[in-house]
């Protein structure tokens, strides 16, 4: 009996430290299934197929017993590849500007959205505009503003003697797309800061206060040190998103003119889905999403005993 | 009461059978999942003409049933069709468009080898011909029949050339069709969207390919970058900033209906946007001249196309060639209004007539000069059957292209860089196994 208690206590004690798992638990696994399933079909197995197809050549016409392992070679070729260095080049002048540039007027737009204004809420909600709506819808009609001959920007910035050729110049389409971009971002990230500024420590500030702290004094010592944390996830998020920027490059200048707009994601679309080559096209995927990472892991790094609370 | 406690391992594998469960269905290989009608798939939409070539090809073999499935022919489109082709779907005859998908789909295994067929009948000898290929032929194998011939010819806006008093040429070089778009040039309307592809007039098909090389050292490349952005300049072709901004390329007969520009170089396909009085109204007639001529050299820009195929996976095989026989012998008619001229030739000119210029042709077309350029001439058509690397040579000269006539790069040095880059994709993709 003593030892029958035993095994029993045991068994208990072994299911509550988890080696199995309730009816209530498999309930769970119930309700995550759909979405787990999601994630294992469009997002795991394609995910372990790009690392596998990056050590291949492959067509995809061919089927899978087209399948040629090639070793490293794709690596070796993309260290070669002038196309691969030039869209890597573009990529990260418009990651290096476009996320700064968000960040800053996102701060900026968040902190006088903070202020008693007339109209506020309809401000913010103008503002986070550009972040919902679709974009084939944003892609057109800046296409039709920036029109070199007939857009409404060139006709402003005619009386300041400026005609640029926005998408039909190999010079002026990338900072087109970088303007873009930063329309598009800059009202999400001033709804995320002003989150943040409204969690801020009041306490603080009315200590300053108290002190005749100066306005910059008390940005510089208690507003951004409390905005340090969003102002990471924020640089985080825009850092992917910018690297992986396709839709509008797609629908509004190819690539192009030339190759001007190519950047690494494009790239590799034109290797896959163009050429054909889409064990190329994956090993330039992987190396992309290394590099994408290291890149995330430094700015994280960046941020580490900064913040107010840390 | 007990209950039933799962282990993790019973859990992972319900998940693992329900993911199973759920994508495997979609990856259907082998015969799983076919059906007893032929299945079709094209790029045309079916009330533009494949509808009823269906239902004539039901009405004379009531044994067989036809699915017509549209996709789209852009790069994700084609795309789809490929994995639905390798993925095992049931598709027993598809269209290939592009000769760039025609290279991959014929040498992978993906077009079943029609030659046998091909010989034995005495109507289809035609499609044995090399001299001007209407059959994509792939080590001496049949794999791809074109349904469809696609003369290029140039269109002039007929009370725009009268107001110019140009007269409508019969015969004509580049040259020549250099100084008529000149003569018509306006303050309002710029005289041509562009011109003709001079190196394809002068060196007819393959002209991208030299021996295992590429051919972009051939002058005519040079001399066609050249002679466009000169136009360009002058203005007498349409502002490549224009076509660039406003994505004209895809849209040319909105701006040829709106009379932005005077000479159009294009194919039967556009026709369908000159009589359709409603969706793109106008007050003006077309006439029709030859392509100009290069160096005393006629090719013509145009080509057969709208290659059909059939999947060697497909088990009605039989249907499938009697379908595809029937397109190509008698049942191409109903095509004509989507601007797709039989290949073979089989329709009367009356059949062209009202089939491809509407139901007013006398409204909108002049009528003497489509029967002089399009129906009584035979045009030197250019079907390309060398295609290493195709879609790298195609972009690389797209891209050039648009740097030269930006006015952003020489000619010469824009030729020189799509050299370079066509040399790497030829030796690239003869480097493939």
């Amino acid at each position: 009996m003593a030892t029958a208690t035993v095994v029993a206590a045991g068994t208990k004690a072994r299911t509550e430290r988890g080696s199995g798992i309730r009816p209530s638990g498999w309930i769970g696994f119930l309700f995550i299934a759909p979405n787990l399933l999601g994630v294992i079909a469009f997002t795991l197995i394609p995910l372990i197929s790009v690392v596998v197809l990056a050590f291949t050549d492959w067509n995809l016409v061919s089927g899978l017993g087209g399948i040629t392992f090639n070793g490293l070679d794709n690596f070796v070729a993309i260290a070669r590849d002038p196309g691969f260095w030039h869209a890597i080049g573009l990529t990260l002048v418009y990651v290096v500007v476009s996320v700064p540039l968000t960040v800053v007027l996102g701060l900026a737009l968040g902190i006088a959205l903070n202020r008693p204004l007339p109209g506020r809420a309809v401000l913010r909600a103008i503002f986070f505009l550009p972040y919902i709506v679709n974009v084939v819808a944003i892609g057109m009609t800046w296409l039709m503003l920036m029109n070199p001959k007939a857009g409404l920007v060139n006709q402003v910035l005619d009386a300041f003697g400026l005609q640029p050729g926005w998408f039909a110049s190999s010079h002026w389409a990338l900072p087109a797309l970088i303007v873009m971009a930063v329309w598009g971002g800059v009202g999400y990230c001033s709804l995320i800061y002003l989150s943040a500024l409204q969690d801020a420590p009041q306490q603080l500030y009315e200590a300053a206060d108290i002190d005749g702290a100066s306005a910059w004094s008390k940005f510089r010592v208690i507003t951004w040190p409390s905005l340090l944390p969003t102002t990471i996830f924020l640089l985080v998020t825009l850092i992917i998103g910018a690297s992986q920027g396709f839709g509008l490059i797609a629908l509004i200048t190819a690539g192009g003119p030339g190759d001007a707009t190519t950047t690494i994601s494009y790239y590799m679309y034109q290797t896959g889905f163009q050429f054909y080559r889409f064990g190329y096209a994956s090993a330039i995927g992987l190396v992309t999403f290394v590099g994408v990472l290291v890149l995330t892991l430094l700015t994280w790094r960046a941020q580490r005993g900064r913040a107010l609370n840390d | 009461m007990r209950r039933k406690r799962f282990s993790r391992r019973e859990v992972l594998a319900g998940v693992g059978a329900g993911l199973a469960a759920a994508v495997v269905p979609g990856c259907s290989g082998g015969d799983g999942g076919r059906s007893g009608a032929l299945q079709v798939w094209g790029g045309v939409p079916a009330a533009s003409g494949p509808a009823d070539v269906v239902k004539a090809f039901q009405a004379k073999f009531p044994q067989y049933k036809v699915n017509y499935t549209r996709f789209v022919n852009d790069d994700r489109g084609n795309l789809k069709l490929d994995t639905a082709l390798q993925g095992g779907v049931d598709i027993d005859v598809y269209f290939t468009y592009s000769q760039g998908a025609m290279a991959l789909r014929a040498g992978s295994g993906l077009a079943a080898d029609l030659t046998d067929r091909v010989k034995a009948d005495p109507e289809l000898q035609v499609f044995l011909d090399t001299e001007q290929p209407r059959s994509y032929i792939d080590n001496g194998k049949v794999k791809a029949l074109a349904t469809a011939r696609e003369p290029f010819f140039v269109l002039f806006n007929e009370k725009l050339r009268q107001q110019a008093g140009v007269e409508l040429p019969q015969s004509w070089t580049i040259d020549e069709f250099r100084a008529t778009a000149k003569k018509l040039t306006t303050d309002k309307t710029v005289g041509t969207y562009t011109l003709p592809d001079v190196a394809r007039i002068a060196l007819g098909p393959n002209y991208w390919y030299d021996g295992n090389r590429s051919n972009f050292g051939d002058p005519h490349f040079e001399q066609g970058f050249r002679v466009g952005r000169e136009m360009i300049a002058q203005g007498t072709a349409f502002p490549w900033t224009e076509v660039l901004s406003r994505h004209l390329d895809a849209y040319q007969q909105n701006s040829f209906l709106g009379e932005e520009f005077h000479l159009w170089s294009t194919a039967p396909f556009n026709l369908r946007y000159l009589y359709d009085a409603k969706k793109y109204p106008h007050d003006f007639k077309v006439a029709f001249a030859p392509s100009p001529t290069v160096d005393g050299q006629n090719w013509n820009g145009g080509s057969f196309s709208n290659f059909i195929m059939v999947n060697p996976k497909s088990p009605k095989f039989e249907a499938a060639w009697a379908f595809v026989k029937f397109w190509l012998t008698e049942g191409a008619t109903p095509m004509l209004k989507g601007g797709k001229m039989p290949a073979l030739g089989n329709v009367t000119d009356e059949q062209i007539v009202s089939g491809m210029l509407g139901k007013e042709p006398e409204k909108y077309f002049d009528l003497d000069s489509f029967r002089r350029v399009v129906l009584a001439s035979d045009p030197k058509l250019a079907t390309d059957t060398r295609l290493t690397g195709f879609p790298e040579i195609s972009l690389a000269m797209k891209q050039q292209r648009d740097l030269c006539w930006l006015g952003e790069k020489d000619p010469g040095v824009a030729i020189r860089e799509v050299r370079r880059l066509a040399d790497a994709a030829i030796a690239r993709n003869e480097r493939r196994p």
